[in-house]
């Protein structure tokens, strides 16, 4: 077993000129940034439904999944970036204690680059490295930042994958009324989009369902209150789900999407019944607050525990630590961003 | 790649218990580390831990620390931030669906590094709980436990988390030569300082190391009942036994003990709470003259001022007047051996200034004034120790030249005027340290216990004698074999030299206030809550070898508590004069008859009679009631009591010269 990393030393030995740089950090997994329109299941239109006579869902376990990416660009052949990327997820289990329990959990490091743009020494000693090798497009490899743009794609699919498969494993060990909470759609997976006690949490709003009215009213969606359930047109591979928002702080005063989730849940009758239910309980998990991540007012506790519990475990070399100050060792001259 | 796991087992006893963590803000230095622990953990202040290098370069070393401090904190930024999520109302942030993560960190002191060089920050390994042999390692009580000549002296057990392991003082630091002296200090009855002072002495009795040689303790009792029970056996728990039994000490009381007590001013029935008949066979009566008097009459004079021509005149009557032939100039002849001598030579010398010349007021150079002060002062100490000092007769003291080993003296001063208490204290460790000097007391250690050692060296007020005595043990008492063992509720308040002195420090409860005072600045503020906090029995020591203090438990002394002595063995009311003479020659002389006595004594003047008795009890005849019949002479020799009133100062069988 090679050492994490070490694959990186050997294609600098190759010939391939050592870097380090970290592009802009990612957002996290999103939705598509383009209107794609839904279908209303609950009423007619898109409805402000209270929640104040709402009795949350209170499962005894709740499973929490969620999955992080850190990259870094760490060499050049020819003006070919070689990215090293580190993707994780995990699966921790709250029951009657309240506390978080890690019990299942996987990662993967990656090299992307596109091996044809290598040079011969370069590819083989990164071939030989016994490290997997993701391709961007050969489209994408001719300008760097356009490679950087794919490679991040590549990154992102990724981890997608990888917390898909853990997802699936979990909902295979759910115990029979144990919920699993995701971060992000359930749309990705048949399994994940069909099972009784899965919840997908969105909390980035890119994907635009509705127009005019409808729009305002989602967007405008006072505290304490959810929108009917709708069913997001599928698109791609996506599969058949039932969606709605729920407004977890007052956003007046912040931003439209300030305190705004949107939950996905499987298409069937039995999901409108427990909209309310779901919603209210999202409310209840607002505390604790995920201070001090900046996406606090739609960030579940328990999901910011995963990824706080992610990181504490993601390689050093990766992620960005006081240390990241000191250049490194194979750059040629300080770095100066920060 | 996917694994599953279950929620972590609770680990057994081996697996490491926490974990050392260093960051920029709080490193690991050669003296100090922190590490975490599970949020149930049978970790506390004062625990005793092992660490163990894992890292490159670390394997091998091994790191004792004890623990000082401990935080808890959750990943909340800001206490606003709990209101936040619970919206203003308490009762919600307690039903929150989530814990958040929250950490048990400590801090803990370095006690010590194998290998000791090089000298290096502690590694960032794992971190077990200490057991027996890590206690004794970290510690460097292995220094002490072993070899050839062994000088552990078990002190009490630490207890961690169900572990527990004896703790041993090393007996050439306790006792000397290397370093000396005790000081416990802590509040009334929850410091245990009293019985803690017990239970040590008799540890060690039981492992003072053979080639140390013989060893006794002097303690004067100066509260109470406190310590007139020592030789009877006390009630002790189960607990208490399981303890003894695992320090290696025996539970038994003292075998030897002698007590020693003044006479209550009748000069008959003696100054102690020990008098239940059962018992008060076994005090012995603690008698000085004039001469014990006149050689610490230092003691007296510097109690309220310096007085250098004083102290010429008193040098003048030890070295010249007292026990030899004296002619006052004015034609007398003395021989001065009592009080009564004296109070005789000085009249003398008033009355012939008088006479001789008007206006004559010195005498031998020294001032008239001069004279009457040291008289006054003499006459006082007769007075106000009544039963200490005898106006004439002979005196009763410890035996000097015959101390026995382990054998506690006990020397009852507590109902003593402090006057009188500080001439016994001057005058015993005077003696013992002359003693151990010329190495004639018949032990090579002494052990001095003082009680209330706030009342004898305090920390401001005059450099009495007693103080500089005091002052004087804790410096070079070491090399001696003299050994004080102080205690008091509150360290500031004792002489800084004293306490400083003292190699071995041991603290029970303490008061908050005290600990707030400049020298408890070492320690950290959750050791001081700790002392302020600590159970009955729990102590808290330091001693030159072990890095930092340890908190240890001991079990109750073996003897008969002070205030369980007095219930079971209820002091017996003053006998009357007659029945108390009669007591003491009965001690004597079993086939004494108390009737015979009190026919004999029966209008005898008291102190003829007291005279008597104390020269039977010196003499120790065979046949005492006829020793004490020629001593109290004559009934001739009687004047009756109606002209007493007229010469009170007078002695009748004296050789009267006028
Ligand atoms: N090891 C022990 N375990 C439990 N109780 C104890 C222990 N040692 C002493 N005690 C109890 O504690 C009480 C107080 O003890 P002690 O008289 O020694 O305190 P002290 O500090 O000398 O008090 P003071 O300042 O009043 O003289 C006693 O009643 C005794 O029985
Ligand atoms: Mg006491």
């Amino acid at each position: 077993m090679t050492l994490r990393g070490s694959w990186v030393e050997a294609v600098v030995a190759a010939g391939a000129v050592p870097a380090s740089h970290v592009p802009d950090a990612s957002l996290g997994r999103g939705d598509v940034e383009e209107f794609t329109g839904a279908d209303p299941v609950e009423a007619g239109e898109l409805r402000v439904e209270p929640l104040s006579d709402a009795r949350p869902l209170a499962p005894a376990a709740v499973c929490f999944l969620d999955g992080i990416e850190q990259w870094r660009v760490v060499g050049y052949g020819g003006i070919t970036p070689i990215v090293r990327a580190h993707v994780a997820a995990a699966v921790r289990q709250r029951g009657p204690d309240r506390r978080l329990r890690t019990v299942a959990e996987a990662t993967e490091d990656v090299a992307i680059t596109r091996l044809d743009r290598l040079p011969a020494g370069v590819r083989r000693a990164l071939e030989a490295a016994g490290v997997r090798v993701l391709e961007f497009p050969a489209e994408e490899a001719g300008q760097p930042a356009r490679a950087l743009a794919a490679a991040r794609v590549e990154v992102q699919k990724t981890r997608t994958a990888l917390e898909r498969r853990l997802g699936e494993a979990g909902l295979r060990a759910l115990a029979a009324d144990e919920w699993l909470v995701v971060d992000g759609v359930l749309s990705d997976s048949a399994a994940l989009s069909e099972h009784t006690r899965a919840l997908g949490v969105v909390k980035s709003h890119g994907a635009q369902y509705f127009e005019g009215a409808e729009l305002e009213r989602a967007l405008t969606l006072p505290d304490g209150h959810r929108t009917s359930v709708f069913r997001p047109r599928a698109r791609g591979a996506r599969r058949d789900i039932y969606s709605w928002y729920v407004r977890l702080w007052p956003w007046e005063g912040n931003d439209l999407l300030y305190g705004l989730l949107r939950l996905e849940a499987r298409a069937h009758p039995e999901t409108i019944a427990l909209a309310s239910p779901i919603a209210a309980w999202m409310r209840a998990e607002r505390a604790p607050v995920a201070t001090p991540d900046r996406r606090w007012d739609r960030l579940l506790y328990p999901i910011h525990d995963v990824e706080t519990y992610l990181r504490a475990r993601a390689p050093s070399d990766l992620t960005s630590h006081p240390a990241s100050r000191i250049p490194n060792p194979g750059s040629r001259f300080p770095r100066t961003a920060s | 790649m996917i694994e599953r796991r279950d929620p972590l087992p609770s680990p057994p006893l081996s697996s490491p218990i926490g974990r050392v963590v260093a960051t920029e803000q709080k490193p690991a230095t050669p003296h100090q580390f922190h590490f975490w622990t599970a949020n149930e953990t049978s970790i506390g202040i004062g625990a005793i831990v092992r660490v163990e290098g894992l890292g490159a370069g670390d394997s091998g070393r091994v790191v004792y620390g004890v623990v000082t401090d401990g935080f808890a904190y959750s990943d909340l930024a800001t206490p606003l931030h709990d209101v936040v999520g619970a919206q203003g109302d308490p009762a919600k942030a307690a039903a929150s669906p989530t814990v958040r993560q929250e950490i048990r960190l400590w801090t803990a002191a370095v006690l010590r590094q194998t290998p000791e060089e090089p000298l290096q920050p502690v590694p960032l390994g794992q971190v077990h709980v200490a057991t027996d042999v890590d206690v004794a390692q970290a510690l460097r009580m292995d220094a002490y436990l072993g070899g050839a000549q062994p000088t552990a002296i078990p002190v009490g057990l630490y207890t961690s988390g169900g572990l527990e392991a004896p703790v041993y003082v090393d007996a050439d630091f306790l006792l000397g030569p290397e370093a000396a002296h005790l000081n416990i200090s802590g509040v009334s009855g929850l410091a245990t300082k009293t019985s803690a002072v017990e239970f040590l002495l008799s540890s060690i009795f039981q492992h003072f190391p053979p080639h140390k040689g013989r060893v006794a303790a002097v303690c004067f009792n100066v509260k109470g009942p406190d310590l007139c029970f020592l030789d009877r056996p006390g009630t002790l728990d189960d607990e208490d036994r399981r303890r003894y039994q695992r320090l290696g000490v025996a539970p038994e009381p003292f075998q030897q003990v002698r007590y020693f007590a003044p006479f209550k001013a009748d000069g008959v029935n003696l100054n102690t709470l020990r008098t239940h008949p059962d018992l008060v066979g076994e005090v012995e009566p603690l008698v000085w003259g004039l001469r014990e008097v006149l050689d610490y009459a230092e003691v007296l004079l510097n109690r309220d001022d310096i007085d250098a021509k004083a102290d010429a005149f008193i040098d003048f009557l030890a070295d010249r007047v007292v026990d030899k032939e004296f002619e006052d100039g004015f034609g007398g002849a003395h021989r001065v051996v009592t009080f009564a001598d004296l109070e005789r030579l000085f009249r003398s010398i008033f009355d012939g200034l008088e006479l001789a010349s008007r206006g004559g007021d010195s005498w031998r150079t020294h001032h008239i004034a001069t004279m009457r002060k040291v008289r006054n002062r003499l006459a006082n100490i007769s007075t106000r120790c009544k039963g200490l000092v005898t106006d004439d007769g002979p005196s009763n003291d410890l035996p000097w030249g015959r101390f026995a080993d382990r054998t506690v003296y006990v020397v009852d001063v507590a109902n003593v005027d402090p006057l009188g208490q500080d001439l016994v204290f001057a005058r015993v460790v005077s003696q013992l340290r002359e003693r151990l000097e010329r190495r004639d007391l018949g032990v090579e250690a002494v052990v001095v216990f003082v009680d209330e050692l706030n009342k004898y060296a305090p920390a401001d007020g005059p450099e009495t004698y007693v103080k500089k005595m005091l002052l004087d043990i804790s410096e070079r008492g070491r090399y001696l074999g003299l050994v004080l063992f102080g205690a008091e509720q509150f360290r500031s308040q004792v002489h800084r030299r004293v306490v400083g002195n003292a190699g071995t420090a041991v603290f029970g409860r303490m008061d908050a206030d005290e600990l707030a005072t400049p020298g408890y600045q070492v320690l950290s503020p959750a050791t001081k809550i700790k002392l302020a906090t600590l159970p009955i029995g729990e102590l808290m020591v330091r001693h030159p070898h072990f890095t930092q203090p340890i908190f240890v438990r001991f079990p109750r002394p073996a003897v008969l508590r002070g205030r369980d002595g007095v219930e079971r063995y209820p002091p017996a009311a003053d006998l009357p004069f007659e029945d108390a003479v009669a007591r003491q020659l009965l001690k004597l002389d079993r086939r004494v008859r108390p009737n015979q006595v009190k026919d004999l004594i029966a209008d005898r003047r008291e102190e003829d009679v007291r005279r008597a008795l104390a020269h039977t009890r010196q003499t120790r005849p065979q046949d005492a009631l006829a020793h004490f019949k020629k001593q109290l002479g004559g009934r001739v020799a009687a004047v009756p009591a109606a002209a007493r009133e007229s010469v009170p100062p007078l002695n009748a069988i004296s050789d009267e010269p006028y």
